[in-house]
């Protein structure tokens, strides 16, 4: 049990670097965007580049992570969806234009990935980033892995730097501004093109962490966005697609599921652990029908509100 | 007029004519005489250019096309873009050859990436097939064979699989040829080897597809004719991360006091179970055994998961002539092309290139053909995989195997390493 919940811990870290700028970037965009998860893949790649080109360190190599994908994240902005946005497109269209940037980005990693493989004469599949980091570290009596460390405190750091940005520094109050009412904002004198741009950079940047981290502990491979997808999704959506806090509670309770829930199903009921990736979907699918998203179906349930007094005078006058 | 001068006109009247019949004669003669000497000319030289054309044909190199259906992308990239690399140096190599015998043929690669999915590696047969490609290599995986055998077999379609072992592809007169041994050889081969280390109770931890389920019941079959215990734990793919899948083994190996643990696995699924059998002690107090599909990956060399390796004594066995000098030749060729240690299976798509190409030579470029001829070319072939000699099912009949282990490396590291060979029911160490 303690070894499920460690990885309970471990898991949920990364997920909720992985999902929290994707709420981020729908609270303030209103825009589903599919090439975040292609965002979350190249984090990993840049770290197992860099780091096989130049002797670097943890904190080294997580800013360049951090700083290579968010001007991905913003190029991305800016010759998708911004010519899109000005021609006044809607967001499902904008939805499927994402779907796009996510496959062309995933297939365009594999042309780099196996172009550096044999530049570099090295194995680039199924890697992790050549940062010297012991694998466990000794506390007390206890061995606990560095990188369970690692992720959490790049997690609970990212949390922090998020509430410190949303609700002290102007710009981060800014788009809390946009994200509520986007039109009203720039009446104040807002530029909602920067703000946009911020958010791409934080969205892409921390996305990045996610799969830095996720690389650490397992490895990149160039299909590593899209095996945390469904995961990914899950978690935001918990959050409702518009609240941090949340959004991170959502990536502990699939991370829960994924691991402990998963234990106490097979050990009392004799459930097939294979059914691991079928508890994620039905948590998700939950949600969505008891709470959905980003305020869609009037609430909690809503399908089961009683009819108001008022209904039916309302509804013939 | 006198009667005298009469006979004297009628003289000097009829010359003139006959002149000029005679002219007249020989101008249409003329005429006549050139055209047809003209078209005899002609004749002969359509003649001549035709047999100059038939010289020149004879003369000029034939190119042919062998198809590939690789996964570049997906689950087996790993291993994909090796294959790759691999059949792009084949086919160099014999097209040197070819040259070296004075032979007017060439051959050419057409590479498609089948995204490790069997509805892709449908969709490259079809389009190759359309192509007019006669032979194709690969694909990689069996449920991929499967998807595309119907097809190779209604439209003639020459199948080489250089890594397809699962049994219930052995099918007799079919399009399909498996140039690696079955995993009947290799579970008879593990279950010598773990029941030679003094194993009786054996926990398989198999994939939960085509290759992992029948893999996991040939072993059960032969382990228990050598009086020991097998149950099978067959685990679903895809997933992210398998920590909950090993605690549940870890918990079955306890309670029902297993001495042994087979994993039937990938590379990427088995490093990453690996990687969490290392921090469990009850996995780390029992012995560990794998088969070919984990071997290579880079992860297994990590100091952490590489230490765990030593200290549960992992060995695995994977299909390979051990004391081959061209199997030298062609995993030294392949590091210096590319920087990598030649993985799994590469030896297999080497030789599948050149089977693929003499028996274009030897058949013709026609699907049947190659399928006639494939065989007999075949049974004198020596390539980097050792005598490529086919049974009655078009898979290889002859295959040994060599036990892997990860040992530490000189001057710090640690690599791969072959430590045992199986070969016809006997397991030599050394």
């Amino acid at each position: 049990m303690i070894a499920e919940l460690l990885n309970t811990l471990w898991v949920s870290s990364i997920y909720s670097l992985m999902s929290v700028p994707l709420t981020l970037s729908y609270r303030v965009t209103k825009i589903i965007n599919f090439a975040h998860i292609s965002f979350i893949t190249y984090g990993a790649y840049v770290a197992v580049i860099f780091s096989l080109l130049l002797p670097l360190g943890l904190i080294e190599t997580s800013l360049i992570v951090f700083l290579v994908v968010a001007v991905l994240a913003v190029l991305n902005h800016m010759l998708v969806l911004s010519p899109l946005m000005s021609r006044g497109t809607n967001v499902v269209t904008l939805m499927i234009a994402s779907m796009g940037s996510w496959i062309f980005l995933k297939y365009l990693l594999y042309a780099l990935v196996s172009s550096a493989q044999k530049v570099l004469r090295v194995d680039l599949f199924y890697v992790t980033p050549n940062i010297a980091i012991p694998s466990t570290i000794i506390i007390g009596e206890f061995r606990v892995s560095t990188f369970l460390l690692i992720s959490n405190a790049m997690n609970i750091m990212t949390l922090l730097f998020l509430y410190v940005f949303l609700m002290k520094v102007k710009l981060g109050r800014a788009m809390r501004a946009v994200a509520d009412n986007a039109g009203l904002a720039q009446i104040t004198g807002i530029s909602k093109n920067a703000v946009l741009n911020a958010t791409w950079i934080l969205t892409g940047g921390i996305a990045a962490l996610g799969g830095l981290a996720w690389s650490l502990s397992y490895y990149a491979s160039p299909e590593l966005g899209d095996n945390v997808i469904l995961q990914v999704f899950a978690c935001s959506v918990i959050g409702g697609l518009s609240s941090i806090p949340l959004t991170f509670a959502g990536a502990f309770v699939i991370a829960f599921a994924e691991n402990i829930l998963i234990a106490w199903l097979h050990t009392y009921l004799g459930l097939d652990v294979s059914f691991r990736p079928f508890i994620s979907f039905l948590t998700l699918l939950l949600v969505i029908l008891i709470r959905p998203p980003a305020g869609g179906g009037g609430g909690l349930p809503y399908r089961f509100k009683l009819p108001f007094r008022g209904d039916k005078k309302r509804s013939t006058s | 007029m006198s009667e005298q001068s009469k006979p004297e006109n009628k003289g000097t009247s009829i010359l003139p004519r006959y002149v000029a019949l005679l002219l007249i004669g020989i101008v249409i003669g003329s005429a006549v005489g050139y055209l047809v000497e003209s078209s005899a000319v002609e004749s002969e030289r359509s003649i001549v250019s035709q047999l100059q054309d038939q010289v020149a044909q004879l003369q000029a190199v034939k190119e042919y096309s062998i198809g590939c259906t690789f996964p570049l992308t997906g689950d087996l990239a790993f291993i994909g873009t090796q294959f790759q690399s691999v059949a792009e140096m084949a086919v160099a190599d014999l097209n040197n050859q070819t040259a070296r015998y004075g032979l007017k043929v060439r051959f050419n690669l057409v590479i498609y990436d089948d995204k490790t999915t069997p509805e892709v590696a449908l969709t490259n047969v079809q389009t190759l097939a359309q192509a007019g490609v006669k032979v194709v290599i690969g694909p990689a995986g069996s449920s991929q064979i499967k998807a595309i055998k119907s097809y190779a077999d209604d439209n003639k379609i020459m199948i080489i699989s250089p890594s397809s072992t699962v049994p219930d592809l052995a099918i007799p007169d079919d399009y399909i040829f498996r140039t690696t041994g079955s995993d009947v050889g290799q579970s008879q081969a593990l279950a010598t080897l773990i029941s030679g280390q003094g194993m009786k109770k054996v926990l398989v931890f198999a994939r939960d597809d085509d290759y992992g389920v029948a893999f996991g019941q040939f072993f059960k079959k032969d382990f228990e004719a050598l009086n020991g215990t097998v149950v099978i734990m067959n685990y679903a793919v895809g997933q992210t991360d398998y920590s909950s899948e090993v605690a549940q083994l870890s918990t079955k190996v306890k309670n029902e006091g297993f001495d042994s643990v087979l994993m039937i696995t990938y590379d990427t699924d088995g490093a990453n179970i690996l990687n969490h059998a290392k921090d469990d002690a009850t996995l780390s107090s029992i012995r560990w055994f794998s088969s070919e599909g984990v071997q290579g990956t880079p992860q297994l060399t990590d100091p952490a998961i590489a230490a765990f390796i030593q200290k549960v004594k992992l060995y695995g066995t994977r299909p390979v002539f051990k004391e081959n000098p061209l199997l030298l030749n062609f995993k030294a060729e392949f590091k210096a092309e590319t920087g990598l240690d030649a993985g799994v299976f590469t030896d297999k798509v080497y030789d599948s290139v050149f089977l693929a190409g003499w028996s274009i030579i030897a058949g013709g470029y026609d699907g049947a053909a190659i399928k006639e001829a494939l065989p007999k070319v075949a049974q004198n072939y020596y390539g980097a995989s050792g005598w490529c000699i086919l049974d009655g099912n078009g898979d290889r009949l002859i295959q040994d195997y060599a036990v892997w282990t990860v040992v530490p490396k000189v001057g710090g590291g640690f690599e791969y390493q072959d430590v045992a060979s199986y070969s016809s029911g006997s397991l030599v160490w050394g």
